[in-house]
C-alpha cells in the first residue's frame, strides 16, 4: 500500500507537466478563438463568434480541401511504398534487418531542414536531377520540377515514409507464417492467402503506420512552403500568415481548432469503418 | 567496440539537436585592450546587422560588452518586448511598421537629441516619416526599396513597371516576396492607387487584378530569393534590397528597375525602448554608428540603402549603386503603413485567393 502511494507521488510532476504544457495551451487556443482582435496589435477579451464564421468564406474553406487532398495523396503513396517495404524487411535475416533499420534512421541524425534542401537542390532547374536526365538523354531542356506539387509530395513522403515502414514492419514481425503456408495448403492463390491471412493480420500495424502519417502530413506545411513555393495553402500556412504577418490571434486560434477538430473526426470515423480497437494505443 | 560507436552516434544526434538552439549569442571584445568596462548593451535585432569589426570596434572604444539577440520577426521583437514591459533591451532595430505600433503601446522611450552629437549625418529623406512623424523617437538605420530584377538573358520582355510583369510571356518565370502588404501592393499600384488604401472594394479589385498574375508566379518566398534568380529558376523577381545587392553582385549582368508606377519602401530603424537598463549605452551605440566611416562599414555589410549622407561619398564604388538611391531618382515613394483591420483582412483574403491560384 505504501509502495502505491510512493508510485503515485512520483507520478505527481508528470501529471502536473501534461496539465500545465498540454492541456494549458489548449484551452487558451479555445478561449482565444473566441476573442476579438484589437485594433493594432493583440486581443480584446470581447466574445465573438466570428472568427469560425469567417473560416467558411470560399477562400479558406479551400485551404482545408487542399490539406486533406495533400494528406490522403501522400498517405496513399507512403502506404504504397511502406507496406511492402515493411513486409519484405520483416522477411530478411537478423543481420539485414539491423542494417536496414540503421540505414532507415540515418536520415533522422539530420535536422529535416537540411533535408529539405537537399531535395531543393535535386529538383532545382540545371540541378543534379535535371543533369543527369540529360546526361542520358532522357529530356534536353530542363524540367522545372522545383516549387511543383510533385515535388510536395515527394518531400511528404520523404519526410513520413519511415514510420509506416516501422509499423508495418514490426506488425509483420509478429506474422505467424505457417498460417500462410497453411493457407497454400489449404488451396489459396498466394494472392487470396496474402488478402485473407497477410492483410488481415497485419492490419493493426498498416492502420498505425496510416495515422501515423496522416496526422502530420496535415500539419506538415513547411514542405509544401520550400518545395512548392508556397503556392500550396494549406491551413498549417493559414495559421502562420495569421498569426505572424496579419496579426489576428483569435482568427488562428479557430483554425487551428478546427483543424484540431477535423483531425480527431477523421481518426473516430477511420476508427469506426475499419472496426479497429488495435489503435488505442495511439488515441 | 559497438558501445563506443553507438556513443559517438548519441553524441552526433544530440549535436544535431542543439544546433538549433542558438538565437542568442555573446559579442563580446577580444584583442586590443578595451576601455575601462562601464557594463553591458543588450540589442536586440536581427541577425547579422553589423559586422564583427563594428561591434568589436565600439567594444573596444567604449567599454561596453555588447549582448546580441536576434529575432527573426518584428513580430516577434513586439511580443517580447511587450512581455518585458519594455525593459530586458537597451537597444532595438526594426521595421517602421511595428515602430508606430511599438511607440502606440507605450514602449519606447523619446530620445535625447542632445546625446546624439552625429544626429545631423542622418539623410532627410529619410526622417519624418509616417511611424515617427517628429523623429522623436528612432533614429533610421537601413532603408530598403520593393525593388524589380531581371535577367534579360532569360526572357524577352523588357521590364520597366510591375504591370509588364503581367506580360503572358514571362508565364511560370517570376519570383516574389511572400509580403502580401508588398505584392498585394503592387497591383494597387498597377491600378494607380496607394498602398495603404482603406477601401476593401478597391483591395478586392487588386486581388482580382493579382489572380491574373498567378500563372506567371513560379514561386514566392522571403529567404534568399536572389538564389532562385541567380539560378535561372526565375528569369524576373521582386524582391528587397539586400536580396537585389547579392543577386547583382553575383550577376551583374541582371537588370535593375525602379518600376514606372512608384517605388515602396521601408525603414529599418533603432529606438530605445521605454524601460531600457542602460540608456547611456544605447546613446553612445546610436551615436557611434552614426560617424560616416562606421557608418559606410555597417552599410558595405548590409546591403541596404544608406540612410547617413555623411557616407554617402566613402562607400565604395562597387557598392554604391546598390547603397545609394540613383540620381535624378524617381521621388514618388511610398511607404507602407499600418491599415484598419477590416483593410487588413481584405487584404489577407485577397492574398490567400491569390497565393492558391498560384499552384
Amino acid at each position: 500500500m505504501k509502495q502505491r502511494r510512493s508510485l503515485w507521488l512520483m507520478l505527481v510532476p508528470l501529471y502536473v507537466f501534461t496539465l500545465v504544457f498540454v492541456a494549458g495551451p489548449l484551452v487558451y487556443m479555445f478561449i482565444l478563438s473566441f476573442e476579438t482582435r484589437a485594433e493594432t496589435w493583440g486581443v480584446v477579451q470581447e466574445f465573438t463568434l466570428d472568427n469560425y464564421k469567417n473560416i467558411f468564406q470560399p477562400v479558406y474553406l479551400q485551404t482545408f480541401a487542399e490539406s486533406f487532398r495533400l494528406a490522403i495523396t501522400s498517405t496513399i503513396l507512403i502506404t504504397l511504398i511502406g507496406y511492402p517495404f515493411g513486409y519484405f524487411m520483416a522477411k530478411l535475416s537478423d543481420a539485414w534487418k539491423k542494417r536496414l533499420m540503421l540505414l532507415l534512421m540515418i536520415p533522422f541524425w539530420t535536422n529535416s531542414l537540411i533535408r529539405l534542401y537537399g531535395w531543393m537542390i535535386v529538383f532545382r532547374a540545371n540541378g543534379v536531377l535535371d543533369k543527369l536526365l540529360m546526361a542520358l538523354g532522357v529530356i534536353d531542356t530542363p524540367l522545372k520540377l522545383l516549387y511543383t506539387y510533385p515535388a510536395v509530395v515527394v518531400g511528404m513522403v520523404y519526410a513520413l515514409l519511415q514510420f509506416m515502414i516501422l509499423a508495418v514492419y514490426s506488425s509483420c514481425e509478429k506474422l505467424d507464417r505457417s498460417l500462410i503456408e497453411a493457407a497454400r495448403d489449404l488451396g489459396a492463390s498466394p494472392a487470396k492467402a496474402f488478402f485473407t491471412v497477410t492483410l488481415k493480420l497485419t492490419m493493426p500495424g498498416l492502420l498505425s503506420g496510416i495515422i501515423l502519417t496522416f496526422i502530420p502530413s496535415m500539419g506538415l506545411f513547411f514542405i509544401a512552403d520550400i518545395l512548392g513555393g508556397n503556392k500550396i495553402v494549406l491551413v498549417g500556412s493559414l495559421i502562420q500568415d495569421q498569426l505572424l504577418k496579419a496579426h489576428n490571434q483569435p482568427f488562428a486560434a479557430a483554425l487551428a481548432v478546427v483543424l484540431m477538430l477535423l483531425t480527431t473526426l477523421m481518426i473516430s470515423l477511420y476508427k469506426r469503418v475499419t472496426h479497429s480497437s488495435e489503435l488505442e494505443g495511439l488515441l | 567496440m559497438k558501445k563506443g560507436i553507438s556513443l559517438a552516434l548519441c553524441a552526433a544526434l544530440c549535436l544535431g539537436l542543439l544546433a538549433g538552439c542558438g538565437a542568442s549569442s555573446q559579442a563580446g571584445a577580444s584583442g586590443s585592450a578595451p576601455a575601462e568596462k562601464k557594463g553591458t548593451l543588450n540589442l536586440y535585432t536581427w541577425e547579422g546587422m553589423f559586422p564583427q569589426e563594428v561591434l568589436d570596434g565600439f567594444t573596444a572604444e567604449t567599454g561596453y560588452e555588447i549582448s546580441y539577440s536576434s529575432f527573426d520577426t518584428d513580430e516577434t521583437m513586439l511580443a517580447k518586448l511587450e512581455a518585458a514591459e519594455g525593459g530586458d533591451y537597451d537597444l532595438v532595430i526594426a521595421d517602421d511598421y511595428i515602430i508606430e505600433t511599438a511607440i502606440a503601446e507605450g514602449l519606447v522611450s523619446e530620445l535625447d537629441k542632445t546625446k546624439l552629437e552625429n544626429l545631423g549625418n542622418v539623410n532627410p529623406l529619410y526622417q519624418g516619416q509616417f511611424y515617427d512623424p517628429e523623429d522623436a523617437y528612432t533614429v533610421p538605420y537601413g532603408a530598403g526599396v520593393m525593388t524589380l530584377v531581371y535577367d534579360p538573358t532569360l526572357t524577352d520582355v523588357e521590364i520597366t513597371s510591375y504591370a509588364d510583369l503581367w506580360d503572358p510571356a514571362l508565364a511560370d518565370n517570376i519570383a516574389v516576396v511572400d509580403n502580401y502588404r508588398v505584392i498585394n501592393g503592387m497591383a494597387l499600384k498597377v491600378l494607380g492607387e496607394s498602398y495603404n488604401v482603406a477601401d476593401t472594394q478597391v483591395i478586392r479589385n487588386a486581388g482580382d487584378k493579382l489572380l491574373e498574375l498567378a500563372p506567371n508566379i513560379r514561386l514566392i518566398k522571403n529567404d534568399n530569393v536572389q538564389d532562385d534568380l541567380i539560378s535561372g529558376e526565375v528569369a524576373a523577381a521582386v524582391m528587397y534590397t539586400s536580396q537585389v545587392t547579392l543577386a547583382c553582385l553575383a550577376n551583374p549582368e541582371l537588370e535593375v528597375v525602379y518600376p514606372e508606377e512608384g517605388v515602396g519602401f521601408g525603414i529599418m530603424a533603432q529606438f530605445i525602448p521605454s524601460q531600457a537598463p542602460n540608456k547611456d549605452a544605447a546613446y553612445a551605440f546610436i551615436d557611434y554608428i552614426l560617424r560616416p566611416e562606421v557608418a559606410k562599414q555597417c552599410f558595405e555589410w548590409l546591403g541596404y540603402y544608406c540612410t547617413n549622407q555623411a557616407a554617402d561619398d566613402l562607400i565604395e564604388e562597387e557598392y554604391k549603386s546598390f547603397l545609394t538611391l540613383p540620381e535624378g531618382f524617381n521621388t514618388e515613394m511610398e511607404m507602407i503603413e499600418n491599415i484598419t483591420p477590416e483593410a487588413e483582412e481584405m487584404h489577407m483574403q485577397v492574398w490567400t485567393e491569390f497565393k492558391a491560384a498560384c499552384e
